[in-house]
């Protein structure tokens, strides 16, 4: 008996669960169970595929390239363990967070969604699954985003919604034309029968093109990352924090596995490309966010930003690079999601979260300040957070591989990030409360619960921030032998395929 | 056949972006249908389409001439992908039935409380 399985499984239990609870006392109490299970489950899996290189699991004991495969990598069991301690935060935080009126609608139940959705994904070894992974966490998202039916929300989930779906085409179309071609779905088939064509044929080229379009907008690379701005600012904080820390970093894990699967036949094509997406992402996402001057909005264009980060990492093609983009995905994913998290407080406290008419948060709470401090500069890259070693491992792969010029670009866009993160600092931090003082809207409450269960979840994401920066190194290096097996993709063709 | 085909779906596209860039919230959702339902077709046309029998082993055989068969799987993806988009479908006419309930316009361009002054 597999253990893979009960990563998808153990989430629909609850959401089916959860349908029989009445109390939202219990429930909260449910999800806060599921996510520590799943987190369990995450550190179970990495431990066993630690020691034992790579796990699978045949569904329905049908071999593989017939059969739906199930496959955990070093790669995916780092990032299924990233999302396991993203969601548990955000859970503990939901408690609180979340207002009655929407834990009463059973908001937990579609986070279990996504966390379904999420891990699916991450195990998927088969593209028409990665597809159906992709549309559960997509429904589960899209309700969450409307959840509620405030303008904003509606406005915002119109935006995202319609966006996502026109990239679900391209990424469904994109797969049924290489079905066309290589009879194929399994992936690891399909990288097999790739390497048996030799030089990269050009019939391949438009369905690749389809997918790499889908995973880019999925992952809201530069010319396709309009929706993120737009929408992701709508949601209750607690949704964007989750959002903020899955769903587009489980386009980019696509992206990678695609790239390092299929893709790399024909680098001299693609690595061009997708070297120059990633630069574009990275300089237009921390240009455009100096100009904003709400919270959310400078946050969510970062998050264009850090993923062009990765980007270039997945872009130089090496060891080194691709260990970078590892480390800096999962550093990306709790730093992104604590200052979403903070913000959230933000809001809560003063029920604004424009950078004008705000002000003096120090003094109101010292502990949520350093707690923004600790991840805000965690993203801007300072030491000894975890920002720093995910910038330097970059920056060093770009000099490893005589792209200077990718290395100074990406020091740059630092600066500027310190900049926006220096600039909601001094805003919502340090400068005085401005004189024409917005009526203080009536807070909701947290009736049934005693105070502090938004605080936890943040505590323990900053935690999560310093141990990833202080231990870097045993974590680069378990990175860099997950990227040493995605280069080597004879060595999961061979394992899903025996 | 192929290029009947292949010319009906290039026109639903056509008629899809055509839709999609449509100011009216009502037309944009028709056109992701339309668009949705042209990606089924290419995924029934890339698989290969042919006059053949169902994926059927008759009664007693072992193994049957896989000429003489059409490949099931093509059309398993679609039946997936319609399930999808029926469930997708029904979630997004009801947004919009509240997006309307909430503004009160149809329009797109109304769109634009969410951006910054």
């Amino acid at each position: 008996m597999s253990v893979l399985p009960l990563a998808i499984l153990t989430p629909f239990t609850f959401i089916i669960l959860t349908l029989f609870i009445k109390n939202v006392r219990t429930r909260n109490f449910l999800s806060v169970t599921l996510a520590i299970i799943n987190l369990g489950i995450a550190i179970y899996i990495l431990s066993a595929v630690n020691s034992s290189e790579m796990l699978k699991t045949q569904m329905g004991s049908w071999p593989a390239p017939y059969g739906i495969t199930l496959v955990a990598d070093r790669f995916s069991a780092f990032m299924l363990l990233m999302s396991a301690v993203v969601f548990l935060a955000v859970t503990i935080y939901s408690v609180q967070s979340i207002d009655y009126e929407r834990l009463k609608n059973n908001y937990f139940l579609f986070t279990y969604g996504i966390l379904m959705g999420v891990n699916g994904s991450f195990l998927a070894g088969d593209i028409f699954n990665l597809y159906v992974w992709f549309e559960v966490m997509l429904m589960g998202s899209f309700i969450l985003i409307s959840f509620g039916g405030e303008r904003a929300q509606l406005e915002g989930a119109i935006k995202y919604l319609i966006l996502n779906l026109i990239s679900s085409l391209f990424f469904v179309a994109g797969i049924g034309i290489l079905y066309g071609k290589m009879g194929s779905l399994n992936m690891a088939d399909l990288a097999y029968k790739f390497s048996l064509t030799g030089d990269f044929p050009s019939l391949f080229e438009p369905s690749l093109i389809l997918l790499l379009v889908g995973f880019a907008i999925k992952g809201a690379l530069f010319p396709f990352f309009f929706w993120l701005p737009a929408s992701y600012h709508t949601p209750p904080p607690a949704v964007s924090a989750l959002f903020a820390g899955l769903l587009t970093k489980v386009g980019i894990y696509s992206l990678i596995r695609i790239y390092t699967l299929f893709l790399h036949y024909y680098d001299y094509f693609w690595n061009p490309i997708i070297l120059w997406m990633g630069i574009l992402s990275m300089v237009i996402g921390v240009i455009t966010a100096t100009a904003q001057f709400d919270f959310r909005k400078i946050l969510s264009f970062h998050i264009i930003s850090q993923v062009g980060y990765v980007i270039i990492g997945l872009a130089f093609f090496t060891v080194s690079g691709l260990a970078a983009a590892i480390f800096f995905l999962g550093h990306n994913m709790i730093s992104k999601t604590n200052t979403f998290l903070v913000a959230g407080w933000v809001h809560r406290e003063t029920g604004t979260l424009n950078l004008k008419n705000l002000g003096d948060m120090f003094n109101r709470n010292t502990l949520w300040g350093v707690l923004f401090f600790i991840s805000a500069f965690s993203l801007a890259g300072l030491p000894p957070l975890s920002g720093f070693a995910g910038k330097y491992l970059i920056i060093k792969a770009g000099i490893e591989n005589n792209q200077i010029l990718v290395a100074m670009v990406a020091l740059f866009v630092g600066l500027f990030t310190l900049f926006s993160m220096v600039k909601i600092w001094i805003e919502v931090f340090w400068k005085n409360t401005p004189k024409q003082e917005f009526s203080e809207k009536e807070l909701p409450k947290a009736k049934y619960l005693p105070f502090g269960y938004m605080i936890t979840g943040s505590i323990f994401l900053a935690l999560a921030i310093i141990v990833m920066g202080v231990w870097a190194e045993p974590i680069a290096g378990f990175c860099e032998k997950a990227a040493t097996d995605l280069l080597n993709n004879q060595k999961y063709i061979n394992f899903v395929l025996q | 056949m192929e290029l009947i085909l292949a010319i009906f779906i290039g026109l639903l596209y056509a008629c899809g972006v055509y839709l999609v860039l449509r100011r009216s919230i009502v037309k944009v959702i028709l056109g992701i249908f339309v668009l949705s339902n042209a990606t089924n077709l290419i995924i029934f046309l890339a698989g290969g389409i042919k006059r053949s029998g169902a994926a059927f082993i008759a009664e007693g055989a072992e193994k049957i001439d896989p000429a003489t068969i059409s490949d099931p799987l093509p059309q398993a993806l679609i039946l997936t992908a319609i399930v999808i988009s029926l469930g997708i479908a029904s979630y997004i006419l009801a947004l919009k039935y509240k997006y309307f309930e909430v503004t009160g316009t149809h329009d797109l361009d109304q769109l634009s409380k969410t951006d910054q002054k």
